[in-house]
């Protein structure tokens, strides 16, 4: 569509969310004028959300980093490319002499490309020497993609957006789409307009809970249980599909019996969702024809995490609903690229393809391509980074796309692993929270600046196009990786991100088929055999484990890591807001402001009346490791006994209350269940109805 | 299958089908303006009207399924001077004629309507502009319903309704307080299917350039 209000339209792939919308970007004068929807975007079919389509001025804020700043007695100048790379890898390989390659750790970003991230793998595994490689994908659903591997083989989902348009029936699980991923949550609430039975298991009664059929409200902490009374229920009355049991599964018998032992009231005492909601959950999923079940962050962000997405596909196995169309397991994933980050084997224990560091013929593939021996040893994930950063064994991080002193949990423990390194980089578009810590900042381009693929949520790759150029100074994440590889005595021989492409698609078996005109308009999902052919269904006839068989979990129902106690009464849980994106870096810094200025803390009419709080009252909220103040907001959309806020706003820093607590598989922080001491703040204003009915 | 001859062009398409799909699906041009692939056909705007062996009138290509056998004429004289006379009349409702990138300003020009015959009374300017993202020009409203369907069908958030009748007939967000204010979650879905700029993104507004021709009244 040619129209002579925009110099150049293109068409790219959004850089907010996990759902992968494509997007037409229209510039003018070299700024993004405007952003609509692609008609033909498989994920959003010409829709998009609030972020996508106008939160896009941040790209020429003024707060854009423009050029390279060195810091000097404590103060950040401005310096030369020449000047900042040549600091950047003479401290790395200083600290590489004197203290070995794995005193140094690199992050990569799930907000930046498939290439960037295994570029950035490839810096730290072949030119720094080390393993120590891990992406924010940790935090977020590493406990997915641990507990789909283990239970399917392959870490994505099973099905595609499209499912949920053929499904009878879904289970939304910990998961807020019309919030964090909008355009998925459209598509869910029209499935369950035009007839879904939607149930939805969250402790907040979240907008899609208005337009199911059923709301399970589980106290923060309880969701396995709540999935093995589901499985109870099933077998108990007979909903199992025993000839896919049989034939496509193992280890059955030790979960059937384990979940004999979680019968509807037990689960009520653990939980406390009525029985009789189990029993009508249970059989809504079992006896639709075809039934999804989605899930998000509410499930991963737990102590046993990873363990209550294995017992969400235990009830797919049980009832054979996975591998056909209108029956898959959607992760709805954070981020854009937490997928592809992953998949790109920015990890501290894999390759591409989730191979194993140690396997012998995969890192012999990897040497051969990059000419350099490979380490076989596993590297520290993002706290084991932080931890040996404070312990001293860890001298040096390269940050890039990612600003964990604001999103990761236990921020103090954060602030002071930053300031132990005797060396940080960072490379982003804005300066941070995390940028304060750094010696050298490298400006970067934002994903309407860049040229490469993302992955989304579901195993999509699509293209990702500039549309405008980065401002001043700034390089894409490209062009700097393989800049600072080079001084450090590697040169990866790339000229372009499609030569990287050409690379991942050579070593990665399940990008084999992948180039940029096989990708086209609307990407292709991974595996993507030789010929072309992508997988929009997984495991139709086989389970990508030995034998082809999938694997039931026995596992129980464990307490989570908090629990509330005298001096801290409430659980708090974190989450999003529609008009903001994770650290809000980017959505401050347009109009989304005006929509959604400041962070609210919401809070049960109840507990709100017991505390004296009224709404618009300044609280402080203080847990074990923090203590923040926000103001509150009264609703009964929360239980009584929980309280929520996100984390967008640095003036409010949620996560100074979130501990080092997280899942047992995966290290994924336990962000969703905190215990908090809530109480009005002293100097706040006069409080009006709360008086009057404290009396 | 279903046999269906368009412009003298045979084509199998499934049952169900519209003339309109089924038209687009060999790249025969239809005009349209209530019509919008992402929602249900509607039918209102009459502007999609092509002859129909058979038939005793124009029928809506938006609306109407092919039947076995059906020919069709999407240049049909009759149904040409119809659907001019609807966008002649609509835009003899607008106290402008629309921007050129408007989808009504492009159907005007892909229909030869250059101007209306009708003068009378216009739409009376009223702004909008409460939302950082969304501007509403209600005098450029010509009640196709795209908008409110846009907001019902594909985000599903029901904030827009359709107001008035007849010539006051108009779109207000929420009970009229505003998209800020209303149940809006700021999608932009209703300025994306807008055919006239009555919704538009407030950024674009300056960037409007001038109209493509002149209205003689």
């Amino acid at each position: 569509m040619s129209d002579a209000r925009f110099d150049t339209t293109v068409t790219t792939t959004c850089g907010y969310c996990g759902v992968g919308c494509r997007l037409e970007a229209h510039a003018r004068g070299g700024r993004i004028a405007a952003i609509s929807p692609a008609l033909d975007g498989p994920a959003n079919l010409g829709h998009t959300c609030v972020k996508g389509r106008f939160a896009h001025q941040f790209t020429r804020s003024r707060d854009r980093l423009t050029a390279p700043l060195i810091k000097e007695n404590g103060e950040f100048r401005v310096a030369t490319w020449e000047e900042a790379i040549d600091r950047v890898a003479r401290e790395l390989l200083r600290i590489k002499a004197e203290h070995g390659p794995n005193a140094i750790a690199g992050l990569a970003s799930s907000r930046a490309t498939n290439e960037d991230c295994f570029v950035m793998s490839r810096l730290m595994r072949a030119a720094i020497g080390t393993n120590n490689i891990d992406n924010c994908s940790r935090v977020c659903h590493s406990p997915t993609s641990y507990a789909l591997r283990k239970a399917f083989g392959l870490s994505g989902a099973t099905g595609s957006f499209a499912d949920i348009d053929r499904a009878d029936a879904a289970i939304l699980i910990g998961a807020n789409p019309t919030a964090a991923h909008p355009v998925a949550g459209a598509r869910i609430k029209q499935a369950a307009l035009r007839g879904m039975q939607l149930v939805v298991i969250d402790p907040r009664r979240i907008e899609l809970a208005d337009y199911g059929v059923l709301h399970l409200a589980p106290r923060p902490g309880t969701n396995a249980a709540v999935m093995l009374g589901l499985a109870h229920v099933v077998q108990r009355d007979g909903l199992i599909d025993r000839a896919f049991i049989e034939t496509r599964t193992e280890g059955f018998e030790a979960a059937s019996a384990l979940i004999e032992d979680y019968t509807p009231a037990d689960v009520e005492r653990i939980s406390g969702v009525p029985a009789a909601d189990i029993e009508r959950a249970a059989h809504i999923y079992a006896e639709a024809g075809e039934a999804c079940l989605i899930w998000g962050l509410g499930v991963t962000e737990h102590k046993y995490g990873s363990e209550v997405v294995q017992l969400i596909c235990n009830l797919a196995l049980m009832t054979g609903k996975v591998g056909r169309p209108g029956s898959a397991l959607l992760p709805l994933r954070g981020q854009n690229n937490v997928q592809g980050s992953s998949d790109m084997g920015a990890l501290p224990d894999t390759y591409s393809d989730y191979r194993p560091v140690s396997d012998e013929a995969t890192a012999r593939a990897f040497e051969e391509a990059w000419g350099v021996p490979l380490s076989r040893e596993k590297g520290h994930t993002i706290p084991q980074m932080f931890d040996a950063a404070v312990a001293g064994d860890l001298k040096a991080m390269y940050i890039f796309g990612e600003d964990p002193a604001q999103t990761d949990p236990n921020t103090s423990h954060v602030i002071e692993a930053l300031e132990s390194l005797e060396f940080l980089v960072c490379q982003d578009i804005f300066e941070t929270e995390t940028t304060k810590h750094a010696d050298v900042i490298l400006p970067a381009a934002a994903f309407l600046e860049k040229q490469g693929t993302f992955t989304n949520a579901e195993r999509r790759v699509q293209l990702v196009m500039p549309a405008i150029d980065p401002p001043g100074g700034a390089k894409t994440d490209f062009e700097i990786l393989t800049t600072v590889s080079k001084a450090l005595g590697h040169d990866m021989g790339y000229e372009t991100p499609e030569d990287v492409l050409a690379e991942i698609a050579k070593l990665t078996p399940s990008f084999a088929g992948i180039t940029y005109e096989r990708l086209g308009r609307t990407g292709l999902q991974w595996p993507v055999a030789e010929d072309g052919t992508d997988s929009p269904i997984l495991y139709r006839e086989r389970f990508e484990l030995p034998g082809g068989k999938a694997r039931f979990a026995t596992l129980p129902y464990r307490p989570p890591g908090s629990e509330p106690s005298e001096e801290f009464p409430l659980i708090l849980v974190t989450g999003r807001r529609l008009e903001h994106y994770n650290a809000g870096t980017m959505t401050r810094r347009t109009a989304n402001l005006e929509l959604l200025p400041s962070e609210v803390l919401e809070i049960h009419p109840d507990d709100a009346e017991r505390l004296w709080i009224s709404d618009g009252d300044l609280v402080s909220v203080r847990s074990p490791y923090g203590r923040i103040e926000v103001e509150a907001r009264v609703t009964d959309r929360i239980e009584p006994g929980n309280v929520f806020t996100a984390f967008h706003f640095p003036e409010v820093r949620t996560n100074l209350l979130i501990g080092p607590s997280a899942d047992v598989n995966t290290s994924c922080p336990e962000y969703k269940v905190m215990a908090v001491d809530v109480r009005p703040v002293a100097e706040a204003p006069a409080r009006r109805p709360a008086l009057a009915a404290g009396d | 299958m279903t046999s269906v001859t368009i412009n003298g062009r045979t084509v199998e398409v499934e049952p169900g089908t519209t003339i309109l799909d089924a038209a687009r699906a060999i790249g025969e041009w239809i005009p349209t303006l209530c019509f919008d692939e992402r929602q249900d056909p509607f039918g209102a705007c009459r502007v999609c009207m092509v002859g129909v062996e058979g038939a005793p009138a124009p029928l809506p290509a938006c609306t109407t399924q092919v039947r076995d056998g059906m020919v069709v004429d999407t240049r049909d004289a009759t149904a040409r001077r119809v659907a001019g006379a609807v966008v002649e009349l609509v835009l003899s409702e607008l106290p402008e004629p629309p921007a050129s990138h408007t989808e009504l300003a492009a159907v005007a020009r892909q229909l030869g309507v250059s101007g209306t015959r009708w003068p009378g009374t216009v739409h009376e300017r009223d702004h909008d502009d409460r939302h950082p993202y969304l501007a509403l020009r209600h005098e450029l409203c010509i009640s196709c319903g795209r908008c409110v369907r846009a907001c019902d069908e594909v985000q599903g958030t029901f904030a827009l309704t359709a107001t008035g009748r007849g010539f006051d007939a108009n779109v207000a967000a929420g009970l009229d307080q505003g998209f800020k204010d209303s149940a809006c979650v700021s999608c932009g879905a209703c300025a994306d299917t807008c055919p006239t700029g009555a919704i538009a993104e407030l950024s674009l507004l300056d960037l409007a350039p001038e109209p493509l021709h002149e209205v003689t009244t």
